[in-house]
């Protein structure tokens, strides 16, 4: 079964580079589109309230041994105070956040937009490729494959002895899909439309989950031991000035 | 802040503008990107980019950016016809922008009808509440009125919100130190030195307000605030090396009679004298017998 199958030329001609090239002109039209239909967010302004109070309190938590313990402790008192801390969130808001993004008409459009523009040109390429480049071995994996990738790689050749590592044009229509991610941050720059590996990690994730960075940051700064800095700093301003007069 | 190393390019940049050496454009980029107010300059020399149409068709799309620099310059200089003019090209490109409108109001407030830029801030408010610039620009307009309370008041507010803002933080930690809230003031600064622990500004400011504060804690604690300060400067701040000597001499004065904890630096009084005394020898040498005779009343 190791035998080399020799390729057309006019494969690689003909297919892999036609599909790449149409596939980085379709990301970059849809950058564009995106782009038009980008509608203005207007803020929310808890949730831009929690951000700074998230950096305020990393602040105090890094530069803890810096102020005097006094300030240090009614400083911590203000974050993480049961009534009216600003840390402190009871637990039955935790779960707000989901719902409040499905129920907000404004974010749910947003999102099914961006949805959208994801999926149609996927599915369309996707089945551009299945009819025009089916029913052919397109490229070889330069590494051995187990047989589990047979379905997966080799969809439209029905042969059940060929070498799994000889492909399909649809596995090359995948490796696309997800390498040519960086080619587009170089092109488009930051923040492109294209980023679809990005977002389906997103849509896993929810985006900003405010009440759970919360409490992070309280339990952090609750385990933060206040050590001052300060007399340490005399004695270095003493070896300085030493240096300085002799 | 602006970095050293920023510092000297800007200074570099703008001496070789200023013996005609070109690269004003270069100036002008840098002055915007580090957010320092040179408004003389800016607008001399944006101006003249301006007025050229040669040299305004090579900037392109900057030339708005460029237009909308140029009025706030000339805000600054009071030249408020130049400010009328740039408004009116800006609004003629950009119809419907929170950026012209913004830059009416600042035009208002410049000729001095407060409650019409008050009504445009707010009108401009009401569109979106969280446009950070606005609210400073209020609490500006509120500062130049002479309305303290109110300033302090807006201010409290924007901070309620963005506090994490350290420019905000100084700007109310300026406004209490002239009103004497020192209690205030050090609060703030604490802030300061909790978003940015290696600016010595904020340590030498804060050992400044608990000096002012006295009781024997706060001078003590000023002591080793104006040694970090020190140590930070690597012994260049002539201001920290004084007060550190004026600390040791009111904690001498304050704790006559009970007793002295054995201090942990004995030495950093007399070295900071030193130091102080060194530093005058090289610089302003005529000063120095004021200086010897000022530092032995003090005895320490």
């Amino acid at each position: 079964m190791a035998e080399d199958l020799v390729l057309d030329t006019a494969i690689r001609d003909w297919v892999l580079i036609p599909l790449s090239v149409v596939m980085v002109l379709i990301g970059v039209l849809r950058y564009f589109v995106s782009k038009l239909m980008r509608s203005f967010q207007v803020p929310d302004p808890k949730i831009v309230k929690e951000g700074q109070v998230i950096v305020r309190a990393r602040n105090l938590r890094a530069a803890a041994n810096f102020i005097p313990p006094k300030s240090f402790r009614s400083r911590r008192v203000y974050f993480s105070n049961e009534e009216n801390g600003l840390l402190f969130v009871p637990k039955g808001q935790a779960q707000n956040a989901q719902a409040q993004m499905f129920s907000d008409p404004n974010m749910a459009m947003d999102m099914m937009k961006k949805n959208l523009s994801m999926i149609i040109p996927q599915t369309l390429t996707f089945a551009w490729v299945n009819f025009f480049f089916s029913g052919f071995v397109a490229a070889k994996i330069p590494f051995p494959l187990t047989q589990r990738f047979r379905s997966m790689l080799q969809n439209g050749i029905d042969l059940s002895t060929v070498d799994v590592s000889y492909v399909s044009s649809r596995s090359w229509y995948f490796l696309n899909l997800f390498g040519l991610r960086g080619l587009f941050s170089l092109i488009l720059g930051e923040e492109n439309a294209t980023d679809d590996t990005q977002r389906m990690m997103q849509m896993s994730g929810f985006g900003f989950d405010p009440s759970k960075s919360l409490s992070a940051e309280k339990d952090g700064l609750d385990i933060v031991q206040h050590e001052w800095a300060l007399p340490k700093f005399e004695h270095r301003a003493e070896a300085v000035l030493k240096k300085l007069v002799n | 802040m602006v970095s050293e190393t920023e510092e000297t390019q800007l200074n570099s940049l703008e001496n070789q503008v200023d013996n005609g050496g070109g690269g004003a454009w270069e100036y002008l980029c840098l002055v915007r990107k580090l957010k320092v107010r040179r408004s003389e300059k800016v607008f001399k020399y944006g101006l003249s980019i301006l007025n050229d149409p040669k040299k305004r068709s090579a900037l392109g799309p900057e030339e708005w950016t460029l237009y909308e620099q140029v009025a706030i310059a000339a805000l600054d200089c009071q030249c408020l016809d130049v400010t009328k003019d740039c408004i009116k090209v800006l609004q003629k490109k950009f119809p419907e922008s929170k950026r012209v409108g913004r830059l009416n109001g600042m035009l208002l407030e410049a000729k001095g009808s407060w409650s019409e830029a008050e009504k445009a801030y707010s009108s401009l408010l009401e569109d979106n509440s969280l446009d950070q610039v606005i609210h400073k620009r209020r609490v500006a307009m509120a500062k130049a009125q002479g309305n303290i309370s109110e300033a302090i008041e807006l201010l409290n507010k924007y901070l309620e919100i963005f506090m994490a803002d350290h420019d905000a933080w100084r700007e109310l930690a300026d406004i209490y130190v002239s009103l004497q809230m020192y209690k205030q003031a050090a609060f703030c600064y604490e802030e300061l030195i909790l978003s940015q622990p290696t600016v010595p500004l904020y340590h030498l400011a804060y050992a400044d307000v608990l000096y002012t504060l006295g009781g024997l804690e706060n001078l003590q604690t000023a002591k080793k605030y104006y040694a970090s300060t020190i140590d930070l400067t690597g012994g260049k701040n002539t201001r920290a090396l004084f007060g550190i000597c004026l600390c040791s001499s009111a904690i001498a004065q304050v704790s006559k009679g009970r007793n002295r904890e054995d201090k942990e630096s004995p030495e950093l009084q007399s070295l900071a004298a030193t130091a102080l005394e060194k530093d005058y020898k090289q610089r302003a040498a005529g000063k120095l017998g004021l200086l010897t005779s000022a530092l032995r009343s003090m005895k320490f």
